[in-house]
């Protein structure tokens, strides 16, 4: 096992759009919080061998937690697992979340990336997102991250929020673009169940619009690879050397361990899901058991198709070998059509497939 | 009991004129059956006749009456469906018949319905009775409905009968007028059997039973009878009168109504006007009047999954043995797999079939757009029938197309005359004549194409004179037109199942709508999609669905895998159960919003 994830699912605030396990810390225990995780990692050292080659704490907001309980977090996961090999260790951050002093502690223990959630960088959008933070807060944050020394920053940027102009989108690019991160994601707004927002769409609040959709991501295709970062993968765009390894692992089908509520691991074809309820998630660990919800196993069938729809994803593209089952034809007219195009034995996106990626794994996968 | 003493007659009406509670009234009075039973609506009618006050299925019943004479009477009332659809059976009922009460609702006066079946009766030389009926009502008018039959119906209007059979006025007049003015039945006095059959059903226990008017010798359990259409012989079981229920007697004899239960498998071996005689000393010619019956409208019946092929197929099985008028061959579409092509006697079979299939059976079943019969003569001479616009010959091989048509009558009050008349011109219409029914209404008789009528001509009428209009039609044969088949391409592949035979006037606005209703049910491809209705290698309506410009989800992490791969298992689920046509993947909904009768 190279690759773990652990699960931090605490924010000040709620965001409209998340469908992320999170809630606001309340009443929780933050040691308590700490132990659980601590004593959940030691439960899988002693089941499996781990030899990590990558971390990553996301959320929720792993800043959330205070200085304290995140150094010992940090102290104690390294400690029980070893991190010898890590060679990218990502933390996610909200802007406001971060001081000079938690920052340089985050660094000393050995975080090499920072994920910042700034989503936007004009008021209005923010106030759509529900963000708590300004656009100068999230530049400050973003300046005392660079000062840490983190050798690699991503920022996270959404576009296709409801009221929000091209121009606005075009601004929070510019913006972005001025820091100077390594890595930049970003994301096309999903109306996901379960949020204030898909509630609002189910009620003609919101509307949805593909053509703007693919307005905006090639506007952001053609700005970033104009600045020198590279598409590596739908929403992902980095400075050469900056792709993140981490999701990448999740995209090439390699197994991952998962911590924390909610948290989701895969080993082999054996894919399941922690308790996605901090309480009972402490419940489940305090009683001295795995705080596994739920678990599938994948039939080789299935594994192929993740593997096709990810895979199809990437710059690296679907290696042909793993779709000989697709008729020729289907294929011939993909090609022609200019959705994908083939070499090195690899099928890849072309620049109009892009948009329209999930359309074509469902042609290659079925 | 003399044929003198006998005396068989029908009950004519518009729908809601009160025929079944005068029946009700009949039966109550010559204690046939209790009040109590009478609140079963007397016969075991359908649930569907019972909610649409229609009937269905004859129902015939025999009473006796003791009347002012002295003498008592058997009378036999055969109750007959009442709609056009069922015209020919209609016509084999009143055929057992010397007389028919025709009923007129006081208040609503004559309808176009009543017209119509006047004219069924006329037809088989009955002695129509008016009956003026619900003169208890506030609005009542008796005397105007006297002037209608006078001047619209040509009848007596001194023999009318003023009743009310809700209020159980005038029973005993109607009863005593049935004795008087409706002849006995003739008997030829050669003493060969002769009997008509006027229906049959099916029953689980018993077979078929037909039900018959003896019109001259006798037949009883034991002798070999003969249907003189098929030639087949059969061993009679047993045979009986209906009082309401079925009751065996040892013999039903010249001018009886009654049954006949013979070792007949199905309906469909007994066929509605046939003649059964005896085999040992058989009629010369049968009864007039008999005709093998067709099917006049067509529709497909799917399953709305594949997996049902085999019950639908049982289902309608059943039905038919209960329903011979009703066909059904096996066919594959394109777009909706395996079904039926099925033939019915006009809409409201169809309507009823359908119901039945989806109400007693419980079948989920998609029926396509109704279409009728054409006749085709081909430039070599040959002539054909089609009932599939798949099946019409290349247009190169067609010398002429000839469509059903149908006399109508439409009764409205006089305000709607001009929206009416347009709604006829747009049908493709003629007009005939009109008639002045009072100082408020007028019938127009008008000729229009039976396809014209199919779908939404009805609601049409009902909708301009809200609600007052009425209407009522009988089969006028065929005439050629001007008829085209119209192609329907999707990415430039002609699909079967949207083909239509139209008038070449209304192609053009029948394709764009085609058109329109196609790009609003096919979602859009990864290409750009090219719809066009063609007559030939013409295109005359045309719509493109444009191409999908993005569909991808933003985020693949961790814990999003499961959910992104269900939803491609969702999608390629889907898919299978979508038609591809070329390169466009049609889902199947799409298939039926554009077929199904209603849109």
């Amino acid at each position: 096992m190279h690759h773990l994830y652990v699960h931090i699912p605490f924010c000040h605030r709620v965001c409209p759009y998340c469908a992320f396990y999170k809630h606001t810390p309340g009443n929780t225990q933050m040691a308590a919080f700490v132990d659980a995780v601590v004593a959940e990692t030691r439960r899988y050292r002693d089941k499996m061998e781990i030899n990590l080659h990558t971390v990553f704490l996301g959320g929720g907001t792993p800043t959330a937690l205070s200085e304290t309980h995140l150094e010992r977090l940090l102290t104690e996961l390294r400690e029980t697992l070893g991190f010898e090999h890590v060679t990218e260790f990502t933390l996610e951050a909200n802007p406001m979340t971060v001081t000079a002093k938690k920052a340089a502690m985050m660094r000393a223990q050995g975080v090499t990336r920072v994920s910042l959630g700034v989503q936007a960088w004009d008021e209005p959008t923010l106030k759509t997102l529900g963000r708590d933070h300004s656009p100068a807060e999230a530049a400050e944050t973003f300046a005392i991250l660079r000062e840490a020394g983190f050798p690699s920053l991503n920022i996270d940027l959404m576009f296709s929020v409801p009221g929000q102009t091209m121009e606005q989108w075009a601004g929070s690019l510019e913006r972005a673009l001025e820091l100077k991160p390594d890595h930049i994601s970003a994301y096309n707004l999903n109306y996901e169940e379960d949020t204030d927002f898909f509630d609002k769409l189910q009620r003609g609040l919101f509307q949805e619009a593909p053509e703007r959709d693919a307005d905006f991501f090639f506007h952001a295709l053609d700005t970033l690879e104009r600045a020198g970062f590279r598409h590596y993968e739908i929403s992902n765009y980095a400075r050469p050397g900056h792709e993140s390894a981490h999701n990448a692992a999740y995209w090439f089908g390699k197994d991952y361990l998962g911590l924390g509520p909610s948290a989701v691991s895969t080993q082999g074809l054996t894919r399941w899901k922690n308790i996605a309820d901090t309480q009972r998630y402490l419940d489940a660990v305090q009683a001295g058991l795995l705080p596994q919800q739920e678990a599938e196993q994948l039939t080789p069938d299935q594994h192929q198709l993740e593997r096709i729809a990810l895979e199809l994803r990437t710059a690296q593209g679907v290696p042909l070998t793993r779709l000989e089952t697709v008729p020729p034809q289907t294929m011939a007219t993909l090609q022609s059509e200019g959705f994908i195009e083939i070499s090195d034995a690899h099928v890849r996106l072309t620049r109009q497939g892009k948009t329209l990626a999930d359309s074509i794994a469902g042609e290659l996968v079925g | 009991m003399s044929i003198e003493l006998t005396r068989n007659f029908s009950i004519i009406a518009h729908i809601d004129h009160g025929k079944t509670t005068l029946s009700d009234r009949l039966l109550g009075f010559t204690n046939t059956i209790t009040t109590r039973e009478a609140q079963d609506q007397h016969l075991d009618a359908m649930d569907l006749e019972r909610e649409r006050g229609i009937t269905i299925k004859a129902h015939p019943v025999c009473m006796f009456y003791k009347a002012k004479d002295g003498k008592t009477y058997k009378l036999n009332l055969l109750d007959t469906p009442g709609h056009v659809d069922f015209s020919y059976e209609v016509s084999r009922s009143l055929a057992g018949c010397e007389g028919a009460l025709l009923l007129v609702d006081a208040s609503q006066g004559v309808e176009a319905q009543t017209v119509a079946n006047l004219n069924l009766a006329l037809g088989q030389n009955l002695h129509v009775i008016p009956v003026i009926n619900k003169i208890d009502l506030p609005a009542a008018d008796v005397d105007k409905v006297k002037r209608q039959l006078e001047e619209i119906l040509q009848l007596p209007a001194d023999e009318a009968v003023s009743a009310s059979a809700k209020m159980g006025i005038g029973i005993e007049d109607i009863l005593e007028a049935i004795v008087r003015l409706i002849p006995p039945p003739t008997d030829p006095g050669d003493g060969v059997l002769r009997a008509s059959v006027f229906d049959s059903v099916f029953d689980n226990y018993r077979g078929v039973v037909s039900y018959v008017r003896i019109f001259s010798g006798s037949i009883q359990r034991g002798m070999k009878i003969q249907m003189m259409s098929t030639g087949q012989n059969y061993e009679v079981k047993d045979v009986g009168v209906f009082k309401p229920k079925m009751v065996a007697c040892d013999k039903l004899e010249s001018g009886d109504v009654g049954y006949v239960i013979a070792n007949v498998k199905s309906t469909a071996d007994v066929k509605i006007g046939d003649t059964i005689t005896e085999t040992r000393n058989p009629a010369k010619e049968p009864l007039p009047g008999f005709k093998e019956i067709h099917p006049m409208v067509f529709s497909g019946i799917y399953p709305v999954t594949t997996d049902d092929f085999e019950s639908l197929k049982a289902a309608m099985g059943k039905l038919q043995i209960n329903d011979s008028a009703f066909t059904y061959m096996a066919e594959s579409s394109v777009a909706l797999g395996f079904g039926f092509r099925c033939g019915f006697l006009g809409l409201l079979h169809m309507e009823i079939v359908v119901e039945r299939l989806r109400r007693e059976f419980n079948m989920d079943i998609i029926s396509t757009y109704p279409s009728v019969v054409y006749e085709v003569k081909k430039t070599d001479g040959t002539e054909l029938v089609v009932d599939n616009p798949s099946f019409l010959p290349p247009a190169g091989e067609i010398e002429e197309i000839r469509e059903p048509i149908v006399k109508i009558f439409i009764m409205i009050p006089n305000e709607n005359i001009g929206d009416i008349m347009n709604i006829v011109m747009d049908k493709r219409g003629m007009l005939d004549h009109t008639e002045t029914i009072d100082d408020r209404r007028v019938m127009l008789h008008c000729v229009l194409p039976l396809n014209e009528i199919l779908v939404d001509f009805n609601d049409k009428l009902k909708s301009v004179t809200r609600g007052y209009g009425s209407m009522d039609y009988e089969h006028a044969g065929y005439r050629a037109d001007e008829l085209v088949k119209m192609d329907m391409l999707i990415a430039g592949d002609p699909v079967d199942a949207f083909s239509c035979i139209v008038h070449r006037t209304k192609a053009e606005s029948r394709g764009r709508q085609l058109c329109e209703k196609l790009k609003e049910v096919i979602p859009q491809q990864l290409f750009v999609v090219a719809i066009q209705a063609a007559i030939g290698g013409k295109i005359i309506a045309r719509e493109s669905i444009s191409a999908l410009r993005k569909n991808v989800t933003a985020k693949c992490y961790g814990g999003d895998i499961t959910r992104k791969r269900k939803l491609l298992e969702k999608q390629k689920e889907g898919k299978k159960k979508m038609k591809a046509i070329g390169k466009v993947n049609i889902p199947q909904e799409a298939f039926i919003e554009v077929l199904k009768t209603n849109n």
